[in-house]
């Protein structure tokens, strides 16, 4: 597609500039006043027949306006040889001389300004362009001639992985992230700029690189992750060693280490800063932002805090008698709390002030509708988001009061993910027993986060009157996810087995059983046992 | 029959009230943006893109314009709007016009 026009946009151009599309355009196409919209809304029809509607053309040379379909601004092209006109519902510019469309750069910049404006004018967050190659793209693509099609049952990114000795727990991690779609378009498209110049070779995001390299090949034969595996552990010494090791918690290490890569931090070692802002793909991917909400009983003051975190480990079991003092001590609510799992949450002003007593077992602990066992996943998400008293063995210290009181505590999602992660805590380790909890926790193939969000909180204060407001928001899909991966340990706490579902394509699913793929369909992953879960927004906002 | 005239000019009146209301108030662009969205989310853009490119292609670039493509396209691209998507429209454009009533 050329973008300069043609001749008669040429020559009208230099005879009038692009003040008459320019005037058109934003009175007419992409309006960004009140004033422009009347306008608009008043005379946007065909001089001929009046009809209102799509494809009525404005001619560039008089103020005619006519329709497309009836012809009528062909005619009028024809009879005063006026050849080019704009197309009002999409800014397109027509010419008749030439019979066709016509694209040229100066009035598509023109065009596109003035639509961002009046977008924003409306509240309107998107700004929805395809994809376009630039320059350096072109000439790549113009490189490299050979192309590969990915069709509808094209087994493209399939490819099993060589147990190597008790790490079909890793196997399963690294057949989730490579079909996490956002994380291989990172990788396919070589956007990893190694930042472990010294060493590169010692750098896990290169070797994440390689991984999906291997995987989207075309070849079918298994594949040795030995390299991987090897800079796993040298990087995260706690997870060395032939035994079986828990996927969750290679998940969050492998996670670090790749975070830590990105930043071209190659030694052991705290990572984490208190003001986490890492802009890493890892972080722009995993991090979501989890709210706390402190509100004091007496004077309703309420702190909040936001952490970020790259999973959600929920609770299945039924909610102890003990609940409070484990929730108030943080420990109830494992956070992968980003880079420091050790530290959870709530560093915020006067929050975590505990005294000692609150560990103690609390007693008169009324309203606890965490006695229940959840089934579902949402029913999960319904007890980790619902406001928790912490009862009179719990007091903390509250900033307005300056002295312990009784509160109640809410987490809720400030910022939601791309993928989110959530870990179901299958497995019970207290002192003196560990357990297996395999009850059956059912989980959608589509997930709408909004009831979680910090937001649907605020929301509950009874704001009225607010359907322009509302609608605007309900644009944005930002809390819809998708079911892409899901990892399943069977067996026992101390000898069990680590398989994985992936989704490849739209609706396919695969099971991954080291180096064995076979082919799934959504019932059998929707009714898998579920340890890991991963999801993915279905829709991205770009910003 | 003199009924059914005054009908249809009132109808008539009526839409174009309505369609001066949403392009005024900028629901009109809302309501283009919502669809737009939905339409990606569905899948429906990939799938006429598809179809355009198909098209193009059997009857080959230099042989086609863009009207034909249009004429080819639009009835196809009408029938594959899902159900839903048309739902959600109309009651988004009910809520608004309840909305303006009651101004
Ligand atoms: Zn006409
Ligand atoms: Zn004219
Ligand atoms: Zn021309
Ligand atoms: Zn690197
Ligand atoms: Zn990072
Ligand atoms: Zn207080």
């Amino acid at each position: 597609m050329s973008l300069h026009g043609c001749e008669h946009l040429t020559s009208l151009k230099a005879a009038y500039g692009i003040q008459p599309f320019y005037i058109i355009h934003s009175y007419f196409i992409a309006c960004s006043s009140i004033e422009a919209r009347r306008v608009k809304a008043k005379s946007c029809f065909c001089h001929t027949c009046r009809y209102r509607g799509l494809r009525v053309h404005a001619c560039l040379s008089c103020v005619y306006f006519g329709c497309y379909n009836e012809q009528h601004i062909h005619n009028h092209a024809k009879t005063k040889k006026h050849n080019l006109s704009v197309d009002l519902s999409y800014g397109t510019v027509y010419c008749y001389a030439c019979g066709t469309f016509v694209y040229d750069e100066e009035l598509e910049n023109v065009a596109r300004k003035q639509q961002r404006a009046a977008a924003a004018t409306l509240g309107i967050k998107r700004d929805f362009a395809p994809w376009e190659p630039g320059q350096d793209e072109i000439e790549l693509l113009r490189r490299n001639p050979k192309r590969r099609k990915v069709s509808e049952n094209s087994h493209i990114g399939l490819r099993g992985l060589i147990n190597l000795g008790n790490t079909c727990f890793m196997n399963c991690i690294l057949q989730s992230l490579t079909h996490t779609p956002i994380l291989r378009d990172y990788f396919l498209s070589d956007q990893h700029h190694c930042h472990m110049t010294a060493n590169p070779q010692q750098c896990l995001v290169c070797e994440m690189g390689r991984l999906f390299q291997e995987f989207y090949s075309g070849v079918r034969t298994p594949y040795i992750p030995y390299k991987l595996l090897h800079l796993v552990w040298t990087n995260a010494r706690h997870l060395a060693g032939y035994e079986q090791q828990d996927a969750h918690e290679f998940l969050i290490a492998a996670l670090d280490v790749l975070h830590r890569h990105c930043q071209g931090q190659g030694t052991n070692g705290l990572s984490y800063s208190s003001s986490h802002h890492c802009n890493c793909i890892i972080d722009q991917i995993f991090t979501g932002g989890l709210q706390s909400d402190v509100t004091c009983k007496q004077c309703n003051n309420v702190s909040t805090t936001i952490d970020p975190i790259w999973d959600i480990s929920l609770d299945l079991g039924p909610g102890p008698g003990s609940t409070t003092a484990a929730i108030a001590a943080g420990s109830n609510l494992v956070l992968s709390a980003v880079g420091d799992p050790a530290l959870p949450m709530a560093v915020g002003p006067a929050l975590v002030d505990l005294p000692t007593a609150s560990l103690s077992p609390a007693s008169g602990f009324t309203n606890s509708p965490s006695n229940y066992e959840p089934t579902s996943l949402l029913d999960c998400l319904k007890r980790f988001t619902r406001p928790e008293h912490l009862g009179n063995s719990a007091k903390i210290k509250c900033s307005n009061c300056s002295s312990y009181q009784e509160s109640t505590k809410q987490l809720t999602m400030k910022k939601s993910p791309i993928v989110a992660c959530f870990h179901l805590k299958r497995f019970e380790h207290s002192t003196g027993y560990h357990k297996k909890i395999s009850t059956y926790v059912s989980f959608p193939e589509e997930l709408d986060m909004t009831p979680f969000m910090s937001s649907s909180r605020n929301n509950s204060n009874g704001y009225t009157n607010q359907i322009v407001r509302e609608s605007a928001t309900g644009l944005s899909c930002d809390n819809k996810y998708s079911l892409f991966a899901v990892v399943n340990h069977s067996g026992t706490i101390e000898s069990g087995h680590y398989t994985c579902y992936i989704r490849s394509h739209k609706e396919q699913w695969f099971k991954c059983e080291d180096h064995v793929i076979t082919r799934a369909t959504a019932g059998e992953v929707l009714s898998s046992e579920g340890y890991l879960l991963f999801y993915h927004k279905q829709l991205l906002e770009y910003a | 029959m003199a009924d059914l005239q005054e009908r249809k000019i009132k109808d008539a009146q009526m839409r174009a009230t309505i369609n001066q209301k949403l392009v005024e108030t900028g629901e009109r662009e809302r309501l283009k943006e919502l669809l737009r969205t939905r339409l990606i989310e569905c899948g429906w853009r990939d799938q006429l893109k598809a179809q355009c490119k198909e098209i193009v292609q059997s009857k080959g670039l230099e042989h086609i314009t863009v009207d034909d493509l249009v004429a080819e396209i639009t009835p196809k691209g009408r029938a594959l709007v899902p159900d839903n998507v048309k739902k959600e429209l109309l009651q988004r454009i009910r809520t608004f016009l309840a909305q303006q009533s009651s101004m």
